[in-house]
């Protein structure tokens, strides 16, 4: 594999496939300086398709739900899943067996029938205690479920990491409980309460399918309005905005990442824990 | 472990305050309604759509294609479409990894960090994003749409889309990364003195690769073969967006249950049908990986 004719098909096949993975977010961008609607062309370029978008005011408000919708679920989300991986931690054996069924149900489950059946329970709820109204609230709760099973995950591996007397000092030492959460569990747990948190709020805005079940009126997330705007209009230059800016800001996101983690290899020696 | 402070008391106490809030939110808010999905696939279809008592077994009749008219082959289409696609997928994905996983892990190693990006930028834009612009690439009188034409595959002045052929794009193009990672992660850590030993033995570069290369990457393989085949077989996204009628799959079946014309015992009786599809290839998948010791592999 390493000589010869082998080689450079492969490598033929890799590059193509890259370009096949980047070829549709380069179109998205190019048709979003399209002046004419439904072009298959190119034929010019404008940014008043830009302006549209911001001046319309839709897709901000729907920027401003969606950030919302995932700060609050992922600061709930960290909190029970970050809780859940400390006790099942301590408490090995038997839990453990619940620990694998809580984890994997809602990661193995396709999301269709998640959002779905979310969406009757709610259904049922509120027809038997007049609770949840459908929107933000609901889509919340929904989103806080998938979160706390991969925070769990992190926050657990974090913990099989740690020495296990410390842990054990930790308790020992007649701390109440809330002395021991700020002066312990926090500190020791920061960089995997931080990955957690940066998961969780990204699951949750890059979500639509559960979203998109369990929203109601007046709870219409980026993902939810661009999947509306495609609906009503189908293709357009403005939805190509939209995205575009989607894109751009998942590039901005990357780059900033590389820049951090770049420098933090640079300056810093590996952690010794 | 031997505690020497705390009665089980407290233990008991402890554990409640720790896991307790996490276990009562998933099991009310996701084992409950999967429970409640389950008893509604076995109650009746009311007047309109809502599921009413007695308890029968209808919803799974009709799953099979019987109704009021006689029996039809739809839904079962569906379902093996579903199947199909998932294994169209997984298949296609598989043999773009391999070339993308060497590929990345040839290149000096300032690269590689770089050529990852280039994999991981995609797919962390939006799904919705990500499918919704393959209908403008397999619109009609696009480069790729013309390219089908001239291949007889669709008639002419027709676009790609919507189309099954549209819907495998999609999915190809959708779960891609989610291949290429796993295999990349086995592909890095290849251990190169068993293929010089095939090399050594005067293999050519097929058994080189099938020998020595191939058994390696098991473990990575194994792992994106789940994380592509579950989510392309309980798709909806890509279907809804690229597919129409006739490329319909099973997440859109069971999601039409439950808006335009509900029948709500019948898209749980769907609902359980996929679910039981899922467990299979994840069960059939756990003994695999066991019989192949991919110790990595064992998600479940």
């Amino acid at each position: 594999m390493r000589s010869g004719i082998a080689k450079k098909i492969s490598n033929a096949v890799a590059l193509a496939t890259l370009g096949f993975l980047w070829m549709p977010l380069v179109v998205v961008v190019a048709f979003s300086f399209e002046p004419e609607m439904a072009a298959v062309h190119l034929t010019g370029f404008t940014l008043d398709w830009y302006g549209k978008v911001l001046e319309g005011g839709g897709m901000l408000n729907a920027l401003f739900k969606s950030l919302e919708l995932g700060l609050t679920s992922a600061l709930i989300g960290t909190l029970f899943g970050a809780f859940l991986a400390v006790g099942l931690h301590k408490y090995r054996g038997r839990g453990f067996a619940v620990l694998a069924l809580i984890v994997y149900l809602p990661i193995v489950m396709p999301d269709v029938i998640y959002g779905i059946s979310q969406m009757v329970f709610f259904n049922y709820l509120k027809q038997f205690i007049g609770w949840p109204n459908a929107g933000l609230l609901t889509m919340g709760i929904a989103h806080i479920s998938f979160q706390i099973p991969y925070v769990a995950l992190i926050v657990y591996a974090r913990l099989v990491g740690l020495d296990r007397d410390l842990v054990n000092a930790a308790a020992d030492l007649y701390a109440s409980p809330l002395k021991s959460i700020y002066a312990f569990w926090i500190p020791v747990l920061r960089p995997a309460l931080i990955a957690s948190f940066l998961l969780a709020f990204t699951l949750s805005l890059d979500d639509f399918v559960i979203s998109f079940f369990t929203s109601g009126p007046g709870s219409v997330t980026l993902p939810i309005y661009i999947w509306g705007s495609i609906a009503k209009h189908g293709v357009t230059p403005e939805t190509n905005a939209i995205a575009s800016l989607l894109i751009g800001a998942v590039l901005l996101v990357a780059l900033i990442q590389t820049y951090l983690s770049a420098r933090r290899v640079g300056h810093l020696a590996p952690t010794s824990n | 472990m031997i505690r020497l402070n705390g009665s089980s008391y407290t233990q008991a106490l402890r554990l409640t305050a720790t896991i307790g809030p996490g276990v009562a939110w998933i099991t009310v808010f996701l084992f409950l309604p999967s429970v409640l999905m389950g008893l509604l696939a076995f109650l009746t279809n009311g007047a309109y759509g809502q599921p009413v008592m007695p308890l029968t077994t209808d919803a799974f009749k009709q799953v099979a294609g019987f109704n009021f008219l006689g029996w039809s082959p739809g839904n079962l289409q569906v379902i093996g479409r579903s199947l199909l696609q998932a294994g169209y997928t997984t298949i296609a994905t598989i043999l773009l990894a391999y070339p993308v996983a060497f590929f990345i892990a040839g290149v000096r190693e300032r690269y590689r960090a770089f050529l990852l990006l280039l994999v991981i930028i995609p797919s962390w834009t939006n799904q919705v994003v990500r499918t919704y612009a393959w209908m403008q690439l397999l619109a009609p009188d696009t480069p790729l749409s013309d390219l089908a034409v001239h291949l007889g595959l669709i008639p002419q002045h027709l676009g790609l889309y919507p189309s099954n052929y549209a819907v495998s794009m999609g999915l190809i193009y959708n779960y891609l990364p989610y291949m290429v990672l796993p295999i990349y992660a086995s592909v890095e850590k290849l251990d190169w003195r068993l293929v010089d030993a095939t090399r050594d033995l005067y293999a050519n570069s097929w058994r080189v690769f099938w020998h020595g290369v191939f058994p390696q990457t098991i473990p990575g393989l194994l792992a994106g073969i789940i994380l592509v085949a579950i989510p392309a077989f309980g798709a909806y996204i890509v279907p809804q967006l690229l597919g129409g009628d006739k490329a319909m799959m099973l997440g859109n079946l069971i999601a039409s249950q439950f808006s335009s014309l509900p029948n709500w015992p019948f898209g749980a009786a769907l609902t359980l049908v996929m679910l039981a599809f899922t467990f299979i290839g994840l069960a059939v998948f756990r003994r695999l990986s066991r019989k192949l010791n991919a110790g990595e592999a064992n998600l479940l």
